[in-house]
């Protein structure tokens, strides 16, 4: 279906783009932490959080990304199943539409776990000992 | 020098958390994988304390914990979770294998290093 093939077009794109933002942000970090331990700069709070924010942001975009793939996956397969058999596009389609929403849902609880301290329901700023 | 190992699989982590013990009469080492830090330690390595991220491919953090905890070098060891997870039920399965704590990225820095003091009893 040619519609279907322009929406696995633009998520290729979009995983595309979030690599390569991942790659960059990656190497921003890693180029700032070098100066600073090469210089021996003291690190407070403020910075040290903000140099990790760069971590939960590479993985909210690696979950998004399993989610693009997953989309792309069973797009394909219903593309293919259509295809071959019209007949059989009633049930591809509901079977697509399971898929896309246990994608959905399994990106949703990864966005809350990948989150850390920076998500406002998530837990206090101690260390828990046990 | 007590030994600290630092298990994460992103580089931009363990770069951080390299701030932080770089101040520390500590000496450290960092792995960006659980089985390659498991390898050297059934080699004979011998650390006095592990950090460990949980979610990593190939290991996650506590298979690695599972896997410290059935050799006998470090079945005792302690061992802190450094991640951006906070479900109870992962925290309980960590304290079920023995885990010490659990910080939740992004850490604190000097929290880090008071934990990493307490466990290791360094002088303050």
């Amino acid at each position: 279906m040619l519609i279907l093939d322009s929406v696995d077009s633009l998520l290729e794109h979009i995983e595309v783009v979030q690599k390569d933002v991942i790659s960059l942000s990656n190497d921003s970090l890693l180029k700032m932490s070098s100066y600073i331990e090469k210089n021996q700069l003291e690190v407070d709070e403020d910075i040290s959080t903000a140099l990790q924010y760069q971590d939960i942001i590479t993985q909210q975009l690696m979950a998004t990304i399993e989610a693009i793939e997953s989309m792309r996956s069973s797009i394909k397969r219903f593309s293919h199943a259509f295809e071959s058999d019209e007949n059989l596009a009633q049930d591809s389609m509901k079977k697509l539409q399971e898929k896309l929403n246990t994608t959905l849902a399994e990106a949703k609880d990864k966005k809350n776990r990948f989150s850390g301290k920076t998500s406002e329901n998530e837990a206090d700023d101690e260390i828990e000992f046990f | 020098m007590p030994l600290v190992i630092f298990v994460d699989d992103s580089e931009t982590a363990l770069a951080s958390t390299r701030m932080v013990t770089n101040s520390m009469p500590i000496e450290v080492k960092q792995y960006t994988e659980a089985q390659v830090a498991l390898a050297e330690i059934k080699a004979g390595m011998i650390p006095d304390l592990i950090i460990t991220d949980l979610n990593m491919p190939v290991m996650n953090g506590l298979e690695f914990l599972q896997a410290l905890r059935d050799n006998p070098s470090t079945n005792r060891t302690p061992t802190l979770m450094l991640t951006t997870e906070t479900k109870a039920e992962l925290k309980q399965q960590g304290k079920a294998l023995g885990l010490t704590g659990w910080i939740v990225k992004p850490f604190n820095p000097a929290q880090l290093k008071q934990a990493i003091t307490r466990v290791l009893r360094l002088p303050a």
